[in-house]
């Protein structure tokens, strides 16, 4: 008699086991099917985000800055060269020397220098800035700076 | 500015840089782009007005009044570059040096074979230079 009622418990404790064992994953398997349609609102409203125009620009302008290219640096400082008043713009190529082909002094060299710093938002120190003196060095100075290679 | 110059310049530099500071002085004090640069035109006159100074003592006078006028003249709040010294964004962006590489642990230099086989190379490469262009290096008489 004790036999059985030993077995029985044990019969018990396993359909317990069991029980629980198959609610859970019942439970697990409702769970499933509740979420689901709550991914698909979520997913839906994404959709209808994603429609809206999105957040261009963030709070640094480093992530989202390009690189400028080594053509729109040669422009840029071509543009600024001939825009100063003493530099004739059809005499003026990349590899011209301001002082023996432009005919500029040391003190419009500077302010070249100064525009060029303008320009491009970075200070270039005195020991740098007397050996740009053809806008070609001052190109190659710009993209060493910026960490652009041809 | 920024730059900081050790040992000697020629006369030629001191007026530039004093010309460049005095500019840089006139746009922090003058804020409207038109009234500043009618103020370096005028700067500039008086630069070209002392231009053919021969004399290397007046000259030098002349430098040393410039450097004790834009003293005196100087800008509670001078406009910084963001990358400068005294700028917003100085030091923001750290760049390790070079020779940090060379103090990887053997473990990691591992990882990149092919890189650290390049770099000894480009290495020798460079001392070849060195030794050509400045002579070897002498073992005495260092200091």
């Amino acid at each position: 008699m004790a036999g059985i009622v030993k077995n029985i418990r044990a019969l018990s404790k396993q359909t317990n086991y069991l029980r629980s064992f198959a609610t859970r994953s019942l439970a697990v398997g409702v769970n499933n099917k509740i979420n689901r349609p709550q991914q698909s609102l979520v997913k839906s409203t994404l959709f209808l985000t994603s429609t809206q125009p999105m957040q261009s620009r963030f709070y640094s302008p480093e992530v989202t800055k390009s690189k400028p290219t080594e053509q729109e640096i040669k422009d840029r400082v071509l543009k600024v060269c001939s825009s100063y008043d003493k530099v004739t713009a059809d005499k003026l190529k990349l590899e011209s020397h301001f002082i023996n082909d432009l005919g500029l002094d040391s003190l419009d060299h500077v302010e070249v220098i100064m525009a060029i710093e303008d320009e491009f938002g970075f200070e270039i120190p005195d020991q740098d800035a007397e050996k740009l003196l053809r806008p070609a060095d001052i190109v190659r100075y710009v993209a060493d700076k910026e960490d652009i290679y041809d | 500015m920024a730059s900081f110059t050790t040992g000697m310049s020629s006369h030629t530099r001191k007026v530039q840089t004093l010309y460049k500071k005095a500019v840089r002085s006139l746009e922090n004090w003058y804020d409207r782009r038109d009234v500043f640069r009618y103020q370096a035109v005028l700067m500039r006159e008086r630069f070209d007005q002392n231009k053919d100074v021969k004399d290397m003592r007046i000259a030098k006078d002349l430098i040393m009044k410039g450097e004790q006028e834009l003293f005196e003249k100087q800008h509670w709040h001078p406009k910084k570059f963001p990358e400068s010294p005294g700028g917003v964004a100085y030091g923001r962006e750290v760049i390790p040096p070079d020779w940090v590489m060379d103090y990887w642990h053997p473990i990691e230099k591992a990882q990149y074979p092919e890189y650290f086989a390049r770099r000894e190379q480009r290495k020798q490469e460079y001392i070849k230079l060195w030794e050509k262009t400045h002579g070897k290096p002498t073992t005495t008489g260092h200091h």
